[in-house]
């Protein structure tokens, strides 16, 4: 009953932020991003270094930073703390424990396993104790499944692989997307929008497991060309980011399309060809930067999940990414696990988003117009 | 629009930029020899690991008292360079190779076996194979009477005051049989000598009167104060004069409680390693993580990498390095089977070991010249709930083992010439002939046993779940099963499925109707399947309890105990005869030699007898199959031996599929 209360009270507090006054969505966005980067640089510089970090920030952020950022600064946190208790509510209420095992574990063997790794049996208690190792002792928590190491230390090493493979996918799809959807969009209603409309089609429908699986079969057991799986070259990057790539750039290419499309019966486009601009002129100039915009808003989450690491195409390729703790994590109720992949990756989110909206004033005039 | 261009190309370098840099991280050296070796490893901490994945990599990082011969699988020399057992077989005397050296080039010394069987049993550490040790005088009491007498004198005696006070003058049999089970007291009560309580615990179900009951009051509370005695006691000497101690800095001796023929075996299992006192005091949390890792086998730990591989290297502190022929092994962990054949089969990988390639594609690698397989120390059961109706009417059990065609199942199902079972052991084990079974293929004898037990025709007969951990395999089996059930004896079964944390809390909570369960084998004795079905064992599950299985079971590990008093085992037996004549051979030996001898049989006829309980009276479990082990090795990878010749002679499967890579070598490699 509490944890309901407790629970209603945190999305109102999350439904308030939006309602703060500028000056004060100043003051206390400021504040809590000096919080933020102090929890951030502890990892990295230690306590003192935190701190110190953490009022430079302040102090600049109160400065510097646009209403925008600091906005989402000050609904990031309470939501932050709503998702760190809200997940931990609903990973107790999960059946099983980390420590259920194939041999039954004695009471005496889990009763001690619990007191070692800070996990009561209770939800709340756990909460508090993993709020205080947050924000005091500075760490995610030791894994369970994997003993001998913090969260942040199997999490750390994973993510920049992910985050390399990811990039790699990213541009990949957004290069193949875009061209396919634009082209399609162009010359709408012809063989090649249909032909692209249909890889688009092929692309979405076929999982990545499928696609992996496929590329494996040509290209390593039948050509020898790549190795099947593995991290170690450039050569074990090659199928993975392609199937991790294909989904998106078909997603991509068809809102590219109707983007394209939408743009082209602008009065602005008509415009500028009765002025008798050159066709490339009017697309490269005009055209492309409104098509992109559909893009762009799917790019935010798009690339924080793509960024993060896809359990099938790691666990398919044998890559030491951070996807398959998403997973390994729920599977295995490795609580800190879990919880420090929904942190990381709720930050990408938000982060992304608030590039994605960067973006967009950058990208439509008039959305600069509006703002100022 | 250049603008854009070039911040898209500053993306495209920034992610050139991130790859290059975590590629060159990466380790590019090609090994000697690659393993596939299943899920992460949990931990390399020898007191605290379980599992296979572990188990291959602790065996190679550390070495036991013993080590097991990779071509008879018999317990050779390992740290201890000869050993000296007494007479009546309950005390060793280990004498260690000055040789020997941890990898940091400290001396291996009686002092790290001690540190390391105390930590085991120290119930803070939270070891879950600290139950292997207990045939080690003072390992138990040093583990789990603590935890004993504190509950016995707190909530039993708590819950018994209730329970007195509730029922003024007779206690009926369902609420005792509630306080048994609530508080654990078979568990709880283990092996106590006290007249009063044993003969509590024997008592048949039923009412009791209360002054009875409360007259044990004082005996749960002399046994509470004698736990606590004995505990205190072995945490005194066990592992410093008493139970296992060091008589000099090479010299180990150890006493156990009763003869164990297994014992030798054991001290090569991880549990008994050494552990490096120094490096766990340094780094308590991640002592066995490269950099700390400090260990005494032939090779050494050099980097571990989560999700990619962990690389070993050839331990030059090993005092056996001469006999080392590989230089670096990497292990690599692997969650899709599917994968791990494709490397294999583009020479990646040189050896995918038991169960790490995907299943059903086995009757087409069986007929590859580098695929092995042979029969395996694993079995496959079901469970049946006897706390539910009508499973708790053994009739009703009998008729389930009875109507199902195991050997179809094996021949149409399983397809990799796996065993049907018909008994809880699987066969193989040296010395043993598993206990007379009653479990064949007899329809005719099932549905009359079900008209019997009241659902003739399986009229009436209520619908049930059989319930399996997520897996093609189970799923398949447990809708032939159903399928045979229903065709067999008109009976409804649904085969459902629930994850793996699930089905595990489920059969826990004896949330089910019949459950599926794989046992494998700790070592090469029947013991190890036995006695997961002591009244309330921590994996039984079945709700069912025998206090003649129990007692047998107790005997079988302490022979002596039964021979001292054996009339009550004597009188609930199938072949009293055969067990008079055993203890007849142990009396009429002269020979301390004969006599253990003579023992070491009495004992497997003790727990064939246990066994036959399970297969032959009770039916608390329905055995289906014992499994083979099977995998793909590279041809050119030598020493590898699936079938085992023992010093006598006799030939074996490897039934655990242990390849000890001490003894492992590549020769021609591509």
């Amino acid at each position: 009953m509490s944890e309901a209360i407790t629970l209603v009270l945190g999305l109102a507090l999350l439904a308030a932020t939006a309602w703060t006054p500028p000056r004060h969505t100043r003051l206390l966005g400021s504040l809590l991003f000096g919080l933020v980067v102090a929890v951030l640089l502890r990892f990295v510089l230690g306590p003192l270094g935190g701190v110190l970090g953490g009022v430079l920030a302040v102090g600049v952020a109160h400065r510097l930073l646009p209403a925008l950022v600091l906005r989402r600064v000050l609904f990031l946190v309470p939501a932050l703390v709503l998702l760190v208790f809200s997940t931990t509510l609903l990973m107790y209420r999960a059946p099983g424990n980390p420590f259920a095992n194939e041999r039954a574990t004695s009471a005496q063997v889990e009763t001690a396993l619990r007191a070692q790794y800070g996990v009561p049996k209770n939800a709340n208690q756990f909460f508090r104790i993993y709020m205080r190792r947050l924000l005091v002792e500075g760490t995610l928590g030791p894994s369970i499944k994997v003993q001998g190491r913090r969260v942040e230390e199997l999490i750390g090493p994973a993510f920049p692989v992910s985050m390399a493979l990811g990039l790699l996918a990213l541009t990949l799809s957004v290069g193949f997307g875009l061209s396919l959807g634009v082209l399609a969009g162009l010359k709408r209603n012809s063989a090649a929008d249909y032909s692209s409309m249909a890889v688009a089609l092929v692309g979405i429908s076929l999982p990545s497991f499928v696609i992996g699986a496929a590329e494996m079969i040509v290209f390593s057991l039948w050509l020898g060309w790549l190795p099947v799986a593995g991290w170690g070259s450039y050569r074990h990057l090659v199928m993975p980011a392609i199937a991790l790539a294909l989904p998106s750039s078909a997603v991509i290419a068809r809102l590219a399309r109707s983007g394209t499309i939408e743009i082209m019966q602008q009065d602005f486009v008509r415009t500028a060809r009765a002025k008798g601009l050159p066709e490339s002129w009017v697309i490269g100039r005009h055209a492309l930067r409104g098509a992109i915009i559909p893009v762009v808003s799917y790019l935010g989450p798009a690339a924080a999940a793509i960024m993060t690491g896809s359990f099938v195409v790691e666990v398919l390729f044998a890559i030491p990414g951070m996807g398959q703790w998403f997973v390994k994590g729920a599977i295995n109720r490795d609580y800190s696990v879990v919880l420090g992949t929904a942190i990381v990756y709720f930050g990408l989110v938000i982060l992304f988003n608030l590039l994605v909206d960067l973006a967009y004033a950058w990208l439509d005039p008039r959305l600069r117009q509006e703002r100022a | 629009m250049r603008r854009t261009l070039i911040s898209a190309l500053l993306v495209v370098v920034a992610a050139l930029l991130v790859v290059g840099l975590t590629l060159s991280k990466a380790t590019g050296k090609r090994a000697d020899l690659r393993v596939m070796n299943g899920t992460e490893p949990q931990t390399l901490d020898p007191d605290l690991a379980t599992g296979d994945p572990e188990h291959r990599i602790l065996e190679d990082v550390f070495e036991g008292l013993a080590r097991l011969d990779s071509a008879s699988l018999e317990p050779v020399p390992g740290v201890a360079e000869s050993w000296d057992i007494s007479a009546d077989g309950k005390t060793y005397v280990f004498h260690l190779r000055p040789t020997a050296r941890w990898s940091d080039g400290r001396p291996v010394t009686a002092h790290d076996f001690t540190y390391a069987w105390r930590r085991l049993q120290d119930p803070t550490l939270g070891g879950e194979y600290a139950y292997i040790m207990h045939m080690v005088r003072w390992a138990e009491a040093r583990n789990t009477y603590g935890a004993q007498a504190e509950a016995l004198r707190g909530r039993v005696v708590k819950a018994l005051d209730e329970l007195v006070a509730q029922h003024p003058s007779v206690v009926p049999g369902a609420a005792l049989r509630e306080f048994a089970k609530k508080l654990n007291l078979q568990a709880t009560l283990k092996g106590t000598p006290n007249p009063a309580l044993r003969s509590f615990l024997l008592r048949p179900d039923g009412d009791i009167e209360t002054d009875e009951l409360r007259g044990l009051r004082p005996e749960l509370l002399a046994e509470a104060a004698r736990r606590q005695t004995a505990h205190d006691a072995a945490d005194e000497h066990f592992g410093v004069d008493e139970g296992v101690f060091a008589k000099d800095d090479h010299t180990l001796v150890v006493e156990l409680n009763a003869a164990t023929p297994y014992f030798l075996e054991l001290t090569a299992f991880y549990p008994f390693y050494p552990v490096p006192r120094w490096a766990v005091e340094r780094a308590s949390r991640n002592w066995f993580m490269p950099g700390n890792f400090v260990g005494n086998g032939a090779f050494t730990l050099e980097s571990w990498r989560v999700g990619d591989r962990i690389v070993l290297e050839r331990n030059p502190q090993y005092w056996g390095k001469n006999e080392v022929k590989l230089k670096r092994v990497d292990l690599l962990p692997i969650e899709n089977m599917t994968t791990a054949l494709n490397l294999y089969l583009t020479g990646d990988v040189d050896w995918i070991p038991h169960g790490y390639y995907p299943r059903e594609l086995g009757p087409d690698l069986k007929r590859r010249a580098d695929f092995y397989g042979n029969p395996a120390l694993i079995a496959y059961y079901y469970r049946i709930n006897t706390t539910r109706k009508p499973f708790g009417d053994k009739r009703v059990r009998k008729a389930l083992n009875l109507a199902i065609d195991r050997e179809q199942i094996t021949r149409d199902v399983l397809l990799m010439g796996e065993q049907p079972a018909y008994t809880v052991v699987p066969p193989g084990l040296r010395g043993y002939t598993s206990g007379k079974s009653e479990i064949s293929l007899n329809v005719a004898e099932a549905r009359k046993l079900l008209a019997e037990a009241g659902f003739p025709e399986g009229r009436g007969f209520p619908k049930f779940g059989i319930l399996y951990n997520t897996m093609e395999m189970h799923k398949k089996l447990a809708e032939v099963v159903a399928d045979q059930l229903r065709r067999n004896l008109n009976i409804d079964a649904v085969a459902y499925n629930q994850e793996w944390q699930s089905y595990q809390q489920s059969t826990t909570n004896m949330d089910y109707d019949v459950s599926r369960y794989g046992w494998v084998g700790d070592y090469e004795d029947p013991n190890t399947f036995l006695d997961v079905w002591l009244t309330n064992g921590g994996n039984n599950r079945t709700g069912w309890g025998s206090l003649v299985y129990d007692r047998l079971i107790e005997s079988a590990n302490n022979v002596e105990l039964f021979l001292d008093s054996p009339e009550f085992l004597l009188q609930h037996t199938h072949e009293p005869q055969k067990l008079r004549e055993l203890m007849q051979g142990v009396r009429a030996a002269r020979e301390p030699a004969a006599r253990l001898e003579a023992m070491s049989k009495l004992r497997l006829a003790l727990l064939a007898e246990a066994e036959t309980i399970l297969v032959a009276d009770d039916f608390p479990i329905i055995p289906l199959y014992f499994y083979v082990i099977s995998g793909l090795v590279k041809p050119y990878v030598r020493g590898f031996h699936t079938e085992i010749i023992g010093s006598d002679g006799s030939k074996r499967p490897n039934l655990r599929d242990l390849h000890p890579l001490r003894d492992l070598s590549v020769e021609g490699a591509p």
